[in-house]
């Protein structure tokens, strides 16, 4: 039967190009995943080495020096804060989600396409990890959060007794006490007053959603009471959330009730009202 | 051309069914009722089928808010949860909820057919509510009120604001952290009515807010109260209509003293059960392919969390925006403070629907119109009453937008202030501007006398002597030409036996800008 079919298959000469395809872009896929993952594994650390703050402090006078200044003390003139307190994670934080280098001085800082690639943001975050020592000032800003694992047997109430990993339960209390109030209990984001957006978080990464709180991107202010497996159960119930469970159909954007009026009249009644229109008279 | 036999089956099959309808009737009299009943005659006009949409989703509403009675826990006791077999939503074990929330979480997810009962129960208000307002439209535009139809449309009225408080129950019983900030307004807003506003509600709450009395208390009024409330005076309602019969607009053949339409067995039962189909049908299907209120992703309500993006469901949007774009005033006199909620939350509404409930009794002043009627106005016909009924509309949907100024001002990517600010003058001009637009439109309208998207169809040809062809008037509107001759012959005979409370007059169309 298989043999019969792999003569088949052998003697329709068509298929071969497609196979090939195939067969190289699975080549080039793996390829392509496992290098991009090691690429992540890397970017978690914060880099120590001379070579990386050469290059970050080059890219710095290239793409930063214009704002916040000779060493990152800040600008007198475009109001950009100084870097040399800010630490690494503020760095990977504004780099990562593009919102650095911005167009213009007044320009709001949101989210954005970075124009960086991992290797040139680790090395800016290296650069400015150094500022304390380049420019002797000292002061110290947060480094990269670790975030901590999620524990094992989730699901079931001895999760909470495990030491070491951090629960999506935590998770989901501590981010509709200190979260929900501007990002919305489903991280949809919503506005706040004087023009200041707040973002979405469904497409924030782990040590993104970990870095926001103490790195504090105005208007957000720095949650110093929250401590590390806190943050961390923040962030883990954050990403659950891009693919959580999601029964009941379309979600239509997550933003309450609004959504839902808006597609009961205009697609529920909408509907019956040309129904009745069909079925009544309309002399 | 039948034979013997033929005539003899046939006469056999009519004996045995008449003895099966005999055996009824002999006991319980229904051929006399079900006669008169079924060949009861309504009009036929779509616009009449609106308040059936709303009448359809309650049926819906009942049957699936049966099946959730069965499995929903009116209570506040505090519960961990920790289910132990079935699907679980890991993000809450473990977490202190109440267990009313804990029992719509498993109904949600654990109940076969659950969630789509719930959110069919959900969409079903949610378009129960829109039908609601459109049939309420339909009625002040066409003035339907009027005599002697009064009581009705205080009936009607009342139905409008016992459905959607039961709405309000319904959202606030899975206690989620969306229903408890719900509560916690209506808290606010009893609280500030003056002098009484804080014994009220104590009594109402049993206590401090949240307590632990309410669920209970909403489970009763939201299952119990209300539904009988509503059944209630919906049959009032229907009973109403039926004695004094529908109203139709003019037409040909068509009086204050006769009905032209449909019996309703067969014609009219037919559309009405299509209709019901239809509407079940588009209330299931939002409701399997649309999620409505996850209350997982929100979470149990804890007084002191709250999450942004808080709404009520749309029905009560116009309320929840006059008190977001109220200006911050209060009052303080003899050692005692008026406060603020109370006059967006309270007293707006309360103007709003005393002139609404009073409108039958204004508008006869305004027309000098005393008599009764059964055939409707044409809205462009009352520019007065049309221009009031637009600024209305206007004002209820600027401040159910309202409601929504955080989404609005989030998706279109304008300024938050921008809108509040726009918003607080457009409440103003705006009724004030769609006043002054009907008004004109309508006057327009009767001069030129067609829809003006419908360029008058011409009904009669004439053939010139010398042969050419050309079309005179419009069928629907002109009075001097008669009833085409295609239109079913009148039912109105059947239907005229206490005669409404017609005039009896012999006008056979009312529209007084008729004609060419």
């Amino acid at each position: 039967m298989i043999m019969r079919l792999i003569k088949k298959l052998r003697s329709n000469r068509l298929l071969i190009g497609p196979a090939v395809l195939f067969g190289v872009a699975l080549v080039a896929f793996s390829v392509l995943t496992l290098t991009q993952s090691t690429a992540k594994a890397q970017e978690a650390l914060v880099s120590t080495n001379p070579n990386d703050i050469a290059a970050g402090a080059v890219l710095y006078s290239e793409h930063c020096q214009s704002c916040h200044g000779y060493e990152g003390e800040g600008g007198v003139v475009s109001g950009a804060p100084s870097l040399v307190d800010k630490g690494a994670a503020a760095a990977d934080f504004y780099l990562t989600t593009g919102r650095m280098p911005l167009n213009a001085a007044n320009n709001e800082a949101l989210r954005h396409h970075t124009i960086f690639t991992p290797t040139q943001i680790r090395q800016l975050v290296a650069y400015i990890n150094a500022l304390p020592q380049i420019t002797g000032k000292g002061g110290s800003g947060p480094t990269i959060p670790t975030v901590e694992p999620l524990c094992s047997n989730q699901g079931t109430l001895a999760a909470q007794s495990e030491k070491g990993c951090v629960t999506l339960s935590e998770g989901q209390q501590l981010f509709s006490i200190n979260c929900a109030e501007c990002h919305q209990a489903a991280g949809s984001g919503n506005i706040l007053s004087n023009g200041n957006v707040i973002p979405s978080l469904n497409n924030a990464s782990l040590t993104q959603v970990a870095e926001a709180p103490l790195v504090g991107p105005k208007p957000m202010p720095i949650f110093t009471e929250l401590s590390n497996a806190q943050i961390s159960a923040i962030a883990r119930y954050v990403v659950y959330l891009h693919h959580a469970p999601n029964p009941g159909g379309f979600a239509i954007g997550r933003i309450g009730p609004v959504a839902e009026g808006f597609v009961a009249i205009l697609g529920g009644f909408c509907l019956l009202w040309f129904a009745a229109r069909m079925i009544g008279n309309r002399g | 051309m039948s034979t013997t036999e033929e005539r003899i089956a046939a006469q056999k099959r009519y004996r045995a069914a008449k003895a099966g309808t005999d055996t009824v009737d002999e006991r319980l009299g229904s051929s006399k009722f079900l006669t008169s009943v079924l060949d009861k005659i309504f009009p036929d006009h779509w616009s009449f089928m609106v308040g059936e949409i709303a009448m359809d989703s309650l049926i819906v509403l009942i049957v699936t808010g049966i099946y959730l009675a069965l499995f929903y826990v009116p209570s506040s006791k505090e519960v961990v949860y920790a289910p132990t077999s079935g699907h679980v939503y890991i993000p809450l074990v473990g977490q202190k909820m109440s267990e009313a929330y804990e029992s719509v979480i498993n109904l949600s997810f654990n109940v076969r057919f659950g969630l789509i009962m719930r959110q069919a129960h959900h969409w079903a208000a949610l378009i129960f509510l829109a039908a609601v307002f459109f049939h309420m439209a339909r009625i002040f535009f066409t003035g339907a009120f009027r005599k002697p139809r009064e009581i009705n449309w205080i009936i009607g009225l009342l139905l409008w604001q016992i459905v959607a408080l039961e709405g309000f129950t319904g959202y606030s019983l899975p206690d989620d952290l969306l229903s408890g900030t719900g509560l916690r307004v209506i808290y606010s807003i009893i609280e500030s009515i003056p002098f009484v506003g804080t014994w009220l509600v104590y009594a109402l709450w049993g206590g401090r807010f949240p307590g632990t009395s309410l669920i209970p208390r909403l489970f009763v009024v939201h299952e119990f109260l209300f539904p009988l409330l509503i059944i209630g005076l919906l049959t009032a309602h229907l009973m109403i209509l039926w004695h004094q019969k529908h109203t139709d607009f003019p037409g040909p053949g068509k009086t204050e003293t006769n009905i032209r339409g449909s019996r309703i067995w067969p014609q009219y039962a037919l559309k009405a059960g299509g209709l019901m189909m239809l509407v079940s049908s588009v209330i299931f299907l939002l409701a399997g392919f649309v999620q409505i209120n996850p209350v997982w992703i929100y979470g149990p309500y804890q007084p002191y969390t709250v999450s942004a993006g808080a709404q009520p469901d749309w029905y009560l949007g116009w309320q929840d925006g006059a008190v977001r774009l109220w200006p911050h005033w209060e009052f303080r006199s003899f050692g005692h403070e008026i406060a603020n909620p109370f006059f967006p939350g309270l007293l707006l509404p309360g103007i709003l629907l005393s002139i609404m409930f009073a409108w039958p009794w204004i508008d006869k002043k305004i027309y000098k119109d005393y008599k009764a009627h059964n055939l409707l106005d044409r809205p462009r016909d009352k520019p007065f009453r049309t221009g009031v009924g637009a600024a209305a509309v206007t004002l209820f949907s600027l401040l159910t937008m309202a409601s929504g100024t955080d989404i609005i001002a989030n998706n279109l990517h304008v300024s938050y202030e921008a809108i509040v600010v726009a918003l607080d003058y457009l409440v103003i001009i705006g009724p004030v501007v769609a006043f002054i637009i009907a008004y004109k439109a309508c006057q327009r309208l009767q001069e030129a006398d067609f829809h003006p998207i419908q360029r008058p169809v011409g009904g009669v040809i004439y053939r010139t002597p010398d042969g050419g062809y050309h079309t005179v008037g419009d069928v629907h509107h002109g009075p001097s030409h008669d009833a085409p001759a295609d239109t079913s012959a009148s039912h109105g005979a059947g239907d005229n036996g206490d005669g409404g409370a017609g005039s009896g007059s012999e006008r056979s169309v009312s529209a007084p800008a008729a004609g060419d």
